[in-house]
């Protein structure tokens, strides 16, 4: 079965709001100051965990084809600039303009320096448990790039 | 990157671990996230008042994909939640939903009411259906009057109510 005939668990359509990304900014920025990025991550964990606990179940049984839909299919809505490249070994998301990042620059002029821990914790948690890991790695302000791969 | 989709769902997970810290913190968060909506809505109520917040509200209609009747008079503007697409996704989930998730609507809009001078009445109805109805007046009298209607009428920092 394709990627594309997988089905997702939050299929949204409609028109986007992406000034949700603002106040996830003041959000972040809000919990680090009083409660640590500790406890910022362990949100960003249950997110991974329960939010996206359909995905993770997919990962667990070795199927990566939902969260790269879910990639595809949100970073499309939003009008990131992206590749996906699905190789034998490991599947690439390279993100070359981040939607979020950049709706939240426009908007304030700065983005909390754990903003894309969003990314970088909820992926290593979604993978929790299953065969793959996913790396997040920041390649510059409002760029990085997701990688899975199996885990040895 | 978090969907703006899914923040809804994200906000439910924060509204969880700030409801276990205790009340003062959910309340200091709502106040945040007011401070933060104040450049999307604040200019347009100083300058234009009842009728800058339906221009505020018809815009987040459209972009949030509400079910939502506005109705604005000279006296008070009032949103009539039909299918709150908010609510709604945070019951369409794999997560548990915060049994007071519909208090932060009110913990953000009801501290710019306070700050712009006007009143706002938020019946929430039933916290456990995506449905609600605000009236905003600019005459405190009338909307004490109007409270008096609410079926599940909510309060928010520094305007408690019940």
């Amino acid at each position: 079965m394709a990627e594309s005939e997988v089905t997702m668990r939050y299929e949204e359509g409609g028109n986007v709001h992406l000034d949700f990304h603002g106040a996830a900014n003041t959000t972040i920025d809000f919990i680090v100051e009083r409660f640590g990025v500790a406890a910022m991550d362990e949100i960003f964990r249950k997110v991974g965990r329960d939010v996206y606990a359909s995905i993770r179940s997919d990962l667990v049984a070795g199927d990566t084809r939902q969260l790269v839909r879910h990639w595809r299919h949100f970073f499309d809505r939003e009008g990131g600039d992206y590749d996906i490249a699905i190789g034998d070994d490991q599947i690439v998301l390279t993100v070359r303009r981040c939607p979020a990042w950049h709706h939240v620059k426009a908007l304030t002029g700065s983005v909390s320096p754990h903003f894309c821990d969003q990314t970088t914790v909820t992926n290593a948690s979604m993978a929790e448990g299953s065969p793959y890991a996913i790396d997040t790695e920041i390649t510059g302000e409002g760029s990085c790039r997701q990688v899975i791969r199996r885990r040895a | 990157m978090i969907p703006s989709d899914h923040f809804t769902r994200f906000y439910n997970e924060v509204f969880k671990f700030l409801e276990s810290q205790g009340e003062e913190a959910l309340e200091a968060y709502w106040l945040a996230i007011s401070k933060n909506q104040e450049r999307h809505i604040l200019e347009l109520i100083e300058t234009q008042g009842l009728e800058g917040m339906y221009e505020y509200w018809s815009h987040i209609k459209i972009e949030e994909n509400c079910d939502m009747d506005l109705d604005f008079n000279e006296d008070r503007l009032e949103l009539r939640m039909n299918v709150c697409p908010s609510l709604s996704k945070v019951m369409d989930n794999d997560a548990e939903p915060m049994e007071r998730y519909c208090d932060h609507c009110a913990g953000w809009i009801g501290p710019i009411m306070d700050k712009t001078g006007y009143h706002m009445v938020y019946d929430v109805i039933d916290r456990k259906k995506p449905q609600c109805v605000t009236r905003i007046f600019k005459d405190p009298a009338k909307a004490r009057a109007a409270e008096k209607d609410a079926k599940l009428l909510m309060g928010w920092p520094g305007h408690k109510v019940g």
